[in-house]
């Protein structure tokens, strides 16, 4: 994203905010003091404080700093709102004409100092209130804004029928082709075939345009955390900076909305686990203030985000140890790292012996792996003690339409999402071996679990010696899918299934194909839970309680 | 349209209005299982050949599939399933009657669609208590012909949940579902 599309997007907003606030004001004016109309105030002109710093205009933001403390003054009841009420109403303005200036001009960043003093002096009563400034009548108007609010269902309504269009293209190709064999290449096949192929085009670009407008940059999300992560660190004696990167990088709004609780749980952590305090960095030669980053980019069809921070390492002694406590490894294990990482993603799990506000208590990585999972996405984390920690997640760009391998098992398709799948290989019947009633495959020097899907779905019909595996990847895991052949890759649009019998187990939703069949787009997370259950059948430990209500609720919110 | 004259019983009263449409007066689409079914017109939004229903794993039995219904999933429901009869075998006959269930919209596979049926109310009446358990409330009633009898569904009852038994493979997808 451009900085000017930012600058438009930060006027949009304060404009709003900015809103808010005038009409608050008059009604203080007009109806006296009442602390819920002060208060309503507070969150706007803070979301505006905000934006305004993070866009460098500095001036701005000390400037609405400082009616903000006019605002607590008068909530505190040290100053009667009648006696400010005309600074404040003058500041509205003021910050209306900075608003303007900026959007003459994006480049400029005005200098409020004359207007910061003034406000001081009001509220240290050494100005006994002035004659209301002129102003710019035309700036009442606000800036002309290049953007509307519409409502989000509209866009899921559009890409409905977009998706329908790209079926309905698909069968009339196919009818093409089967027209093309009746009556050969006569000339007015020939203009079948042009009129197809740019009305595809046309499709393909009213697909992509709708599916942009759904897109928000990822600053979106990334812009809620600086204040979280002051917040957490604070009491921990930590100083913590929160740095982004690639924060311009767009994403569907259904993403976005999806991503936030997973890059909390992962932020919180950095936070509470990753960063040491103060005195330990100063002692280990590090620089007193730790540093998290929120880097954004896009690749091909995928969008990656990480979550970097400079702190001490996950320490995989210790994630033995609790797992060893928790009876998850037997104390003679040997773990290699690959393990002990994807222990930590498991339910219930946390080395911390004291618990924090919000972390600690054994839920998080748990549930950032399973909503990850549920966004068809990977997560993987890489750790170097004493120097800090990465996770990794890879989306794809939306929900609605994906990249999908269609598989076939017996006589049946289902559609894998490509960003679950790491690779597929072409195995036979011997290369299976069987480990404690688990059928198991040595791949790259790893023994990773099978899953067949035909006997997953119940699925008859007759195995081949030769089939295929689909490699899937969860944070350091691997885990095989066994399909009887491959129909290669394609883009599907996710259509939810109806639940009026109940979920069905396995099945993340349908899709439409461009000949009219359906086919049922596999949940990755059940075949994880499946060898997850196998592990569990091995071990003690049947149930987290724990982890009970968070399953449920996370349950709830699959579609 | 014939006038409409409640039975001094009084039982009709409550089974008519949910089969009545005000203009149209007291119309059925049956179909057979065996018996003779019906549901108010009004429901059904068209009756189509069963063709290329997708099979749903870890469904409950009585979940035929879903089918594609101008680009819509749509699902079907066995009646003969759900309503506990012998199974068929689709055939020639087969149909799929869609159908509106308060908010949602089901396919229903019935062995071969009779017709549109005018009833007279006097003739429908509830359906012997003896023959009712307390999970077919479903069974609105029965409504009397010349030389047959049309048993009356309530299609939202039938697919309220709490009337729907947990089958085998619910079960099933329970123990996998606990991690879920």
């Amino acid at each position: 994203m451009e900085y000017s599309e930012l600058v438009k997007d930060f006027l949009d907003d304060a404009e709003g905010h900015l809103g808010v606030f005038d009409s608050a004001l008059l009604s203080l004016e007009k109806d006296n003091y009442h602390r819920e109309v002060v208060v309503s105030t507070l969150g706007p002109l803070h979301t505006l404080k905000g934006n305004s710093g993070m866009m460098g205009y500095e001036s701005l933001k000390v400037y609405i700093h400082q009616i903000e403390e006019v605002l607590k003054k008068v909530l505190d009841q040290e100053v009667a709102i009648e006696t400010v009420i005309d600074a404040l109403l003058d500041s509205a303005n003021v910050i209306r004409e900075v608003l303007q200036a900026i959007g003459n001009n994006p480049s400029s960043n005005p200098d409020l100092t004359d207007h910061i003093l003034a406000i001081q002096k009001r509220l240290s009563g050494t100005d006994g209130g002035t004659a209301r400034r002129e102003i710019d009548l035309t700036s009442y108007l606000g800036t002309k804004t290049d953007t509307i609010k519409v409502d989000f269902k509209r866009f899921d309504d559009l890409l409905n029928l977009v998706g329908e269009l790209v079926i309905y293209k698909t069968r009339l190709n196919q009818i093409e082709t089967q027209m093309r064999g009746v009556i050969g290449s006569k000339s007015v096949a020939k203009e079948l075939s042009g009129g197809l192929e740019l009305m595809g085009k046309t499709i393909a670009g009213l697909q992509e345009g709708i599916m942009r407008a759904r897109m928000l940059p990822v600053l979106h999300v990334f812009g809620k955390f600086p204040r979280m992560v002051r917040d957490l660190a604070r009491p921990q004696e930590k100083e913590v900076e929160l740095v982004f990167e690639g924060e311009e990088t767009e994403l569907d709004k259904t993403v976005i909305d999806e991503i936030e609780e997973p890059l909390l749980h992962i932020i919180r952590n950095a936070v509470d686990h990753g960063i040491e305090d103060v005195k330990e960095r100063v002692r280990t030669g590090k620089d007193r203030r730790g540093i998290i980053t929120l880097a954004a980019g896009q690749e091909s069809n995928y969008v990656i985000i990480q979550v970097k921070d400079d702190g001490r390492g996950i320490d995989f002694d210790r994630v033995r140890e609790a797992a060893i406590g928790k009876g998850l490894l037997k104390a003679d294990d040997v773990p290699d790292k690959e393990d002990l990482v994807s222990l930590i993603f498991g339910a219930g799990f946390s080395t911390k012996k004291e618990t924090t506000d919000i972390s600690g208590r054994g839920i998080g990585l748990d549930i950032v792996s399973r909503n990850i999972s549920k966004l068809n996405g990977q997560i993987t984390v890489d750790s170097v003690p004493g120097r800090g920690t990465v996770f990794t997640i890879k989306l794809p760009l939306s929900l609605a339409i994906i990249p999908a391998l269609m598989v076939e098992a017996g006589e049946e398709v289902y559609a894998i999402p490509m960003s679950a799948v790491d690779e597929s290989i072409k195995v036979r019947e011997q290369d299976i071996h069987v480990i404690n009633d688990h059928e198991v495959i040595r791949f790259r020097e790893r023994v990773i679990p099978v899953v067949r899907l035909d006997e997953f779905f119940n699925i008859p019909g007759n195995r081949k010696n030769r089939f295929y595996l689909i490699i899937l990847g969860r944070a350091e895991k691997r885990l095989a899918v066994a399909v009887d052949r491959l129909r290669g890759q394609q883009e599907i649009v996710i259509k939810p299934l109806d639940d009026t019998f109940g979920k069905s187990y396995g099945i993340a939703g349908a899709s439409v194909l461009g000949d009219g069949r359906i086919v049922l787009i596999a949940d990755v997370i059940a075949f994880w839970n499946k060898t997850l259950e196998q592990r569990k059948r091995g071990s003690e430990e049947q149930s987290d309680p724990a982890s009970g209500p968070l399953f449920v609720r996370a349950r709830e919110q699959e579609v | 349209m014939p006038e409409i004259h409640l039975p001094a019983s009084g039982l009709a009263e409550e089974i008519l209005p949910r089969y009545q449409d005000k203009k149209q007066g007291f119309h059925l689409v049956t179909f057979h299982l065996g018996e003779e079914y019906g549901v108010p017109i009004h429901q059904v939004r068209e009756i189509i050949r069963v063709s290329g229903i997708t099979m749903v794993p870890n469904s409950p039995s009585y979940m035929e599939g879903v089918i594609n219904l101008r680009g819509r999933v749509l699902p079907v429901l066995n009646l003969r399933k759900r309503l506990k009869l012998a199974a068929k075998e689709i055939g020639k006959t087969s149909r799929i009657v869609v159908a509106e269930a308060g908010e949602k919209v089901i396919g229903l596979l019935v062995d071969a669609v009779s017709h549109v049926i005018r009833v007279a109310p006097e003739s429908v009446e509830s359906a012997p208590e003896e023959v009712l358990e307390i999970d077919t409330d479903y069974i609105t009633g029965v409504g009397k012909l010349k030389n047959r009898l049309v048993i009356l569904l309530d299609l939202e009852k039938l697919l309220r949940r709490e009337n729907i038994e947990t089958s085998d493979i619910e079960d099933q997808g329970g123990t996998h579902g606990k991690e879920d």
